[in-house]
């Protein structure tokens, strides 16, 4: 096998939400930035959406991914150039300012200003033509808007990461990293190396020289640099860092938002199984969130499949069923362990007594709103579940359910390596500078210091633009 | 005299007549004095004042003595017991109101429960459909709506049910049986009061203000449960601010103080409400972790399984737990406003007690 | 670290999906089998392994007790080996409606 070595003024690993607005900032500033990505380069609309066939080859693992636990949480990554934001629902939430001046104060990270944050959400906002809908809803989000509506609950639509080009609402076009910074990012002279994984980081006493990687060829290289940024998203960057021999308060507090699920039938066909609603039931947030998932007939079948002796029949109607979620603001942790010899980590999680009874109340709430929005059958997602037809129904919810018993997911992954004055807690600086390094950065979901309860992308973006203003700032020069 | 106004389905200038169920409890007699003593200057209710038996009858005899120019007649109906209830109606002339406060709370025999707060409900609201009640107010709980995930959750108008233990059941069932009726063409309110105070209180209030004055109230944790509660007057504020609903029936409101208060701040408000009637308060002393009220709520669940019930394990169980309510929807579409607070609603209390020879 | 070989999730595989949905032809049955193979040979390498594990322990059950018994065991839940036959049947599932939305309930083809 032949090795190559590279050479760089700043090498960035991860070409997502975090990697790629940093790559596009330190390029555009002069730099010669390489961005190096585990996955493939998968154009915009080769792949259906929320298909099986994107998961295999945009997700880590074919989107089976799991942090064990009791239950054990399913989560995704992206592995692909532009990461998550290529395969997600695009949906965007601005950093709300309460959970910034909360990161600010509870993990003492210094220059942390709520309104600077607004505004660098903002640039992030017009790089990414963030918009709600020109047009109406697609009809499994108009039903949840309609029953949040009846109950009284808040609820609105959130803006996306699209443009419509015709005007039409079912035909946006996602301005993900690849449609954005990482064309920025390579205008300006970056190299972004697909199909390129970091194995360990090069490290001297305080400092980084450099990578090895493995590209998926089997081709060996080394990548020298005078500065890295990991952007490889709250699980592999602290399985990278750890894997180099950089421990300290890294992977240890994991922290998502878990969802569980359940599937609605309505008396229409409204079910759109390339599209996800756009509205979210605020009422609860930040501690309850309510949405909808990605309904194709494949994804349906499975939120039917954990009582699915008792709801099989449904999946014939396929068409009138659509998928939600309720999500909340977990209080348990979890952790990321590398493990010497095993490639991938070993991820756990654990939820909080408090957790599975939100989670509880939570499934049971939706379950409401759906019949609120004239659902004439729920199913929800897990062993033993009733099939709810009325809100006499909804009693045998909260005796039936428990957290073991459900399928208990997420997508929202962060605060693996929290950035912030405090060493005792941190392992990154306020900037996200790695302690005891003075080359080594991260720069993705690991700093956010705990789940900001919203949609977590728009945060990731507007902590990265920072904090890589702050590298070309103050960092570049001490390198 | 001026007439009730019937907002809906009754006739306005006709005299009516309130039929007022467990009018010997706690609620009951504080809504029959309300209606006996209108605010308004007005009296021109005739109040039915139901007793379960003839000892609870003697009873209300003697406090319906006390306000002369009332019109309260005093009848009999045990929710309890087999049979259905469209005597209770007989003879009154004019539209009728009922206001459903009996229930069973801490019961005698496990068996209560259901055949009163569920069958005797259920039974209840049919004979007043068959009578042609022209509003029917059912006084349910937060039991059918359990208890609250975390600390600042707020139960807001529509929920889930979730039933506590067999008091909530039953109370579901109540409130279901009242929504058949609804569709069956009964014009029916719910309102839900959490726990009340005030005057008219039973015995087991006054071991509730015993226990903070001697500091042996047993606080969980760091007390920070939330617990709405509500004072009798401002309860029967919101029962009567259902006569400002004109929408369609089988609505329900939270009736409760403006804003839950925690268990904390209940137990010091007391203590300084007592302290301020001019009671030696201990400070505070009984401070229990939060696995004690687990443990006691487990054993209730076992107790109650085996269809027994024990009050103090009960109270104890649901002590350490978050039981709140927003109220917004009740201020919205009934105009409610609770007048009075907690220290004011303690203070009125104790001096209640006081007024009636309870020693505390 | 090796993938759970296929000889031993194959007949698994075929016996759940055999009893969850009887009326799959043989063409997809066998179509939808080699997916969930292809599938947990991507998993997290500690996963891969695991599932190696389970699916050896349960493939002698089946040799040994039958058809019959695998799919109680399948109903039942049990940690871990639960966990397994969710996944086959997760796996299993999301193929069949995705690749053939109008399938019956039974797995017949409409």
């Amino acid at each position: 096998m032949s090795t190559t070595d590279y050479r760089c003024d700043v090498l960035v690993i991860g070409s997502g939400a975090g990697g790629a607005p940093t790559a596009a900032l330190l390029a555009e500033a002069g730099l010669d930035v390489i961005v190096a990505e585990e996955g493939p380069w998968v154009d915009q609309g080769s792949v259906v959406p929320f298909s099986l066939e994107q998961m295999d080859r945009q997700y880590r693992s074919g989107g089976v991914t799991v942090a064990l636990g009791l239950p054990s949480v399913a989560y995704t990554e992206g592995r692909c150039a532009g990461g998550g934001t290529e395969v997600n629902s695009g949906l965007y939430r601005r950093p709300p300012q309460e959970v910034v001046e909360r990161w600010r104060t509870n993990w003492r990270i210094d220059d942390l200003d709520p309104d600077a944050i607004d505004v660098l959400a903002r640039e992030v906002e017009s790089a990414l033509s963030v918009q709600p809908l020109p047009g109406p809803a697609p009809a499994p989000s108009e039903r949840l808007r309609l029953g949040a509506e009846r109950l009284g609950w808040t609820h609105d639509e959130s803006p996306r990461w699209m443009t419509y080009p015709t005007g039409d609402s079912r035909q946006g076009q996602r301005q993900s990293m690849t449609r954005t910074y990482l064309p920025r990012a390579m205008s300006a002279g970056a190299r972004l190396m697909t199909d390129c994984r970091v194995d360990k980081l090069r490290l001297g006493a305080d400092r980084v020289e450099g990578a090895d990687v493995e590209f998926t060829n089997g081709r060996r290289a080394t990548i020298s640099c005078r500065a890295v940024i990991v952007c490889a998203g709250a699980i592999q960057t602290p399985a990278l860092l750890q894997r180099s021999g950089i421990r300290r308060n890294i992977g240890r507090t994991l922290a998502v938002h878990p969802t569980v699920k359940l599937a609605a039938r309505f008396t229409d066909e409204l079910n759109v199984p390339d599209d996800v609603p756009v509205h979210q039931v605020k009422e609860f947030a930040p501690d309850l969130s309510f949405g909808g998932s990605a309904s194709h007939p494949g994804l349906v079948a499975l939120a039917l499949l954990d009582q699915w002796e008792d709801f099989r029949d449904a999946v014939v109607a396929w068409r009138e069923i659509a998928v939600y979620y309720a999500a909340i603001t977990s209080q348990g942790r979890g952790r990321v362990m590398a493990v010497p010899g095993l490639r991938d980590p070993i991820v756990t999680y654990h939820l909080t007594r408090r957790d599975r009874a939100l989670l509880c109340s939570g499934l049971t709430r939706l379950a409401l709103l759906m019949l609120e929005a004239g659902a004439t059958d729920v199913f929800p997602s897990y062993r033993g579940a009733p099939r709810v037809k009325s809100r006499r129904d909804l009693a045998t919810i909260e005796d039936t359910f428990s957290a073991t018993r459900a399928s208990v997911m997420t997508v929202h992954l962060c605060s693996t390596v929290p950035m912030g004055e405090d060493s005792d807690r941190c392992g990154a600086d306020s900037h996200g500078r790695v302690h005891g390094f003075a080359n080594l950065y991260v720069n993705d979901a690991s700093l956010l210091p705990d789940a900001p309860g919203v949609n977590p992308q728009g945060s990731v973006m507007a902590v990265a633009l920072r904090n890589a203003r702050h590298f070309l700032a103050e960092g570049w020069s001490r390198v | 005299m001026p007439a009730i106004s019937w907002p809906k389905g009754g006739v306005v200038s006709e005299q009516g007549h309130v039929v007022v169920t467990g009018a010997n409890g706690w609620l009951g007699r504080a809504l029959v004095a309300r209606l006996a003593a209108p605010t308004d200057g007005r009296s021109d209710v005739r109040v039915v004042a139901v007793a379960r038996d003839h000892l609870e009858g003697r009873a209300l005899t003697e406090f319906a003595s006390t306000f002369p120019s009332a019109n309260i007649d005093i009848r009999f109906a045990d929710f309890g017991q087999p049979g259905e209830f469209d005597q209770l109606f007989s003879g009154l002339v004019g539209p009728i109101e009922v206001v459903h406060t009996a229930g069973v709370i801490h019961p005698r025999h496990f068996s209560e429960f259901e055949r009163v707060n569920a069958d005797g409900t259920r039974k209840l609201a049919a004979a007043a459909r068959r009578t042609g009640v022209v509003r029917f107010v059912h006084v349910s709980s937060n039991s059918p709506f359990g208890v609250n995930a975390i600390t600042t959750d707020r139960f807001r108008q529509i929920e889930p049910y979730h039933p506590y233990l067999e008091y909530g059941r039953t109370k579901m069932l109540g409130e279901l049986a009242i929504l058949d009726e609804v569709e069956r063409g009964l014009y029916a309110l719910i309102v839900r009061p959490p726990w009340f105070y005030g005057p008219f209180q039973p015995a087991r209030q006054t071991t509730f203000f015993s226990m903070v004055k001697s500091g042996r109230f047993p606080v969980f944790g760091a007390g920070d449960q939330h617990r709405s509660m509500v004072f009798v007057e401002n309860l029967v504020d919101g029962i009567l601010a259902t006569r400002n609903w004109t929408g369609p029936a089988g609505h329900g409101w939270w009736v409760a103080d403006r804003e839950p208060y925690t268990v904390a701040e209940i137990v010091h408000t007391v203590g300084r409400a007592l302290a301020d009637e001019g009671h030696d308060v201990q400070p505070p002393r009984l401070n229990l972790p939060d696995f004690v009220g687990n443990v006691a709520e487990k054993a209730d669940r076992f107790l109650q399984k085996s269809r027994r019930y024990v009050q103090q394990v009960h109270v104890l169980g649901e002590m350490n737990k978050t039981i709140a309510c927003d109220i917004s929807a009740t201020t919205r579409d009934l105009g409610y406003e609770p007048r009075v607070d907690l220290y004011e609603g303690m203070r009125r209390s104790i001096r209640w007690c006081a007024a009636n020879g309870i020693e505390l | 670290m090796r993938a759970p070989s296929s000889a031993v999730v194959a007949p698994t595989c075929e016996a759940v999906l055999g009893h969850d949905l009887p009326g799959l032809d043989e063409y997809r049955r066998c179509e939808v089998v080699d997916f969930v193979c292809r599938r947990l040979s991507t998993l997290p390498v500690h996963m891969r392994w695991g599932v190696a594990v389970i699916a050896f322990v349960v493939d002698g059950w089946r040799r040994t007790t039958g058809t019959n018994r695998l799919i109680a065991l399948s109903n039942r839940p049990l940690p871990l080996l639960g966990e397994y036959f969710r996944l086959l049947r997760s796996l299993s599932i999301a193929y069949v409606w995705e690749t053939w939305p109008d399938t019956r309930p039974d797995g017949r083809a409409a």
